[in-house]
């Protein structure tokens, strides 16, 4: 039964590792696409609405996107990492 | 004096953190096995640096006693000899899962030698040898290796420390971004708060000027904030 201990005790640890990783990330995509913004001089001067439909669409853009989804490897890599222990420390 | 008190501070935190990896990460020596055998150990205040009880290593006979399996050794030098103990470590801390201490102990006897005919073997460990405590390092593999100065890179060692590395940065990174894009605004509109009301007892100071404007500035502080 330990292993279902540690099994259920790691999860719920990379699942808020997941949710905060996840702000963190779409915190970073939307800083990019706000000074992206901001720094072109051709939108200078542009209305507020045109800017947040600019980041609206971006962040969609995020949610589809490859690196929204490399997030699971904050699942995947451990369990390779612990599977390969268990196999690399009994079995050879 | 603060900033000593901070420095000690961060100098212990990082002398603990280094100890706990010291004794936690694997090692690898090159020794030659000289002796294997049980032995029925008292585990009294150092159970901390034994396995956990049901890990089901060796016979625990009570709970204060276990049987427990040892390796004996001998250095390349020929003289310093390492104990090491052969104990399954369970589902918890250190992560190594291991499970094969009979089948490890076997090996262990296989690669048996004497001085004459040295076969010399690399046991990867964790832990440290302690005699004031009776705490001796937990064997986990072992494998034949060509002479006694052959040289192993210690490869996992290198990436647990950098993924180690790389995490504590990405936890500063995030900290970083949550203080720039979450506290800092929040701060900044306390502090237009304060400033608003701070121009407001300027503005209700220069009103209180002679008797009736006293009166006057008194009725306004009974006014409905805007």
């Amino acid at each position: 039964m330990g292993w279902l201990r540690l099994a259920f005790v790691m999860y719920v640890a990379l699942t808020i590792i997941y949710f905060m990783t996840g702000i963190y990330s779409r915190s970073v995509r939307r800083e990019k696409l706000e000074k992206e913004w901001d720094t072109d001089p051709a939108r200078e001067g542009a209305p507020v609405e045109e800017r947040r439909a600019f980041i609206s669409v971006g962040m969609e853009q995020y949610e589809k996107g490859l690196k929204k989804r490399l997030l699971w490897l904050i699942y995947i890599l451990p369990t390779i990492g612990f599977a390969m222990t268990i196999y690399f420390v009994n079995w050879t | 004096m603060w900033k000593k008190i901070k420095w000690g501070l961060a100098i212990l935190a990082l002398v603990i953190v280094g100890l706990f990896l010291h004794y936690t990460l694997p090692q690898r020596d090159v020794v030659q096995v000289i002796n294997t055998y049980n032995r029925v150990t008292q585990i009294g205040g150092n159970w901390m640096f034994y396995s956990i009880e049901d890990t089901g290593t060796g016979v625990e006979t009570t709970t204060t006693s276990r049987d427990i399996r040892f390796i004996d050794a001998v250095r390349a030098n020929g003289t310093s000899t390492v104990t090491y103990r052969n104990e399954d470590t369970g589902w918890f801390w250190p992560p190594y899962f291991k499970w094969n201490s009979s089948t490890l102990q076997a090996e262990a006897t296989n690669l048996q030698s004497d001085k004459a005919d040295p076969q010399w073997v690399a046991i990867t460990h964790y832990g440290w040898r302690l005699p004031i405590f009776s705490i001796f390092p937990n064997a986990v593999s072992i494998r034949p290796v060509e002479g006694p100065d052959v040289t192993l890179i210690p490869w996992l060692n290198i990436i647990l420390l950098a993924t180690l590395a790389f995490l504590v940065l990405m936890i500063r990174r995030m900290w970083l971004q949550f203080r720039e894009r979450m506290v800092d605004p929040a701060l900044a509109d306390v502090g237009q708060t304060f400033d608003a009301a701070g121009a407001r007892v300027e503005a209700v100071q220069k009103e209180a000027r002679g008797f009736f404007g006293r009166i006057g500035a008194w009725l306004g502080t009974w006014r409905a904030r805007k």
